[in-house]
């Protein structure tokens, strides 16, 4: 006498995949037939099942803490950049004694002074604080990224350091970067004048 | 849960987001909250536990809207979220009950609890914690048996195995209210 299917067999069937005796047994059997219609009810009755909805509203605690958390990261990429800076100059130093490094270092301090003073420009327009509308939003987050991957290059010397000029040139466009991050505040600041 | 906000109004909304939009953020939370809750509640063991999921799980997305490609739909990516917190939760709780846990919780510790006639709402509660987190990630959420097993640290098979006794169970309980 032939087995009826398994409830694993018959919910592999219900999710369309299952064995072909099982699809044909399933397709034939009546009890096996009427299971499968069971836990494919079931399943109906479980998506049918009331949303529910949280007692408190928790948004304000959200905000609170994700504002927290945000002003904390500023506060770690300026010091972040404050190591990079000295890292950046004590390794040109020490791996270039002998070179004649006058051009190179001349630029590589411009580079980093312009840095941080758009540093300082923008962290005083304080943009943590302020909505921007949805093209300028998606500008601001590329550019952070930008922002992310060019400290990280700074922050890891065998990305730089074997290559003439490049620790210079990572400088300057992060103070590219961060010049263009000001200007989309500095607009938006004249824009709702505030 | 489908997800209410297009693709076009979630890219943006994340890009306001992650710029400190509070409004932004504050519309990705109402349009969520509710999935993000119900998910929780259906995986964790109290409505205490389901609220903290709800709280850590808004956070993690605060922390990782970056990480979000825009490509995919945007409550999968919340879900995923939220789905970790609450079986990290679990995990950490070290649960690791059995099917005998759930004839017990069905017919001796909880027995005063359960109504008479059972209800599919109050037979689910009945299974156990890690049974119960089978079926609604697979039977309500549409998860696969390869990803529940990467999200619970379970093999597929085991999902599988897990999700035929839930049944089995469902039925019986169901079967016994009936028929009273």
């Amino acid at each position: 006498m032939e087995r009826h299917a398994l409830m694993e067999e018959l919910l592999a069937v219900r999710d369309g995949e299952g064995t072909a005796w099982t699809k044909g047994h399933t397709a034939t059997c009546p009890t096996c037939s009427a299971e499968l219609f069971r836990v494919d009810q079931v399943r109906a009755q479980l998506k049918a099942l009331p949303v529910y909805a949280p007692p408190r509203d928790r948004f304000a605690v959200i905000a609170a803490a994700a504002r927290r958390e945000r002003r904390a990261r500023w506060v770690r990429s300026a010091a972040g950049l404050a190591a990079a800076a000295v890292l950046t100059g004590l390794t040109f130093v020490a791996l270039r004694p002998h070179a004649d490094p006058a051009f190179e270092r001349a630029a590589l301090d411009r580079a980093m002074e312009r840095s941080q003073a758009l540093e300082q420009t923008l962290h005083a327009l304080r943009p943590e604080h302020r909505a921007l509308p949805g093209a300028a939003a998606q500008a601001v987050a590329e550019l952070e990224d930008r922002l992310s991957r060019i400290d990280a290059q700074l922050g890891d010397p065998g990305a730089w350091q074997g290559t003439p000029g490049r620790a210079a040139d990572l400088w300057q466009q992060r103070a590219g970067v961060l010049s263009a991050l000001v200007d989309v505040h500095v607009t938006r600041v004249a824009a709702a004048g505030l | 849960m489908a997800d209410t906000i297009p693709l076009a109004e979630a890219r943006s909304l994340v890009a306001k987001a992650r710029s400190g939009d509070a409004d932004a953020l504050e519309h990705l939370y109402r349009a969520y909250e509710a999935g993000v809750y119900t998910l929780a509640r259906r995986l964790t063991k109290t409505a205490e536990d389901a609220e903290d999921v709800l709280q850590e799980t808004f956070l993690e997305v605060c922390r990782s809207l970056g990480s979000w490609r825009g490509e995919g739909s945007l409550w999968g990516w919340v879900r995923t979220i939220a789905a970790n917190k609450a079986l990290m939760r679990y995990r950490r709780e070290k649960v690791r009950e059995t099917d005998q846990l759930d004839e017990e919780l069905g017919s001796g510790a909880r027995s005063e609890d359960v109504p008479l006639r059972l209800d599919l709402e109050s037979a689910l509660a009945r299974l156990s914690e890690r049974t119960r987190a089978v079926v609604w990630l697979h039977d309500v959420e549409g998860y696969t048996h390869e990803e529940i097993a990467e999200l619970m640290g379970m093999t597929a098979s085991f999902s599988k195995s897990q999700l035929a006794r839930a049944h089995q169970k469902l039925r019986g309980w169901l079967d016994e209210g009936s028929s009273v």
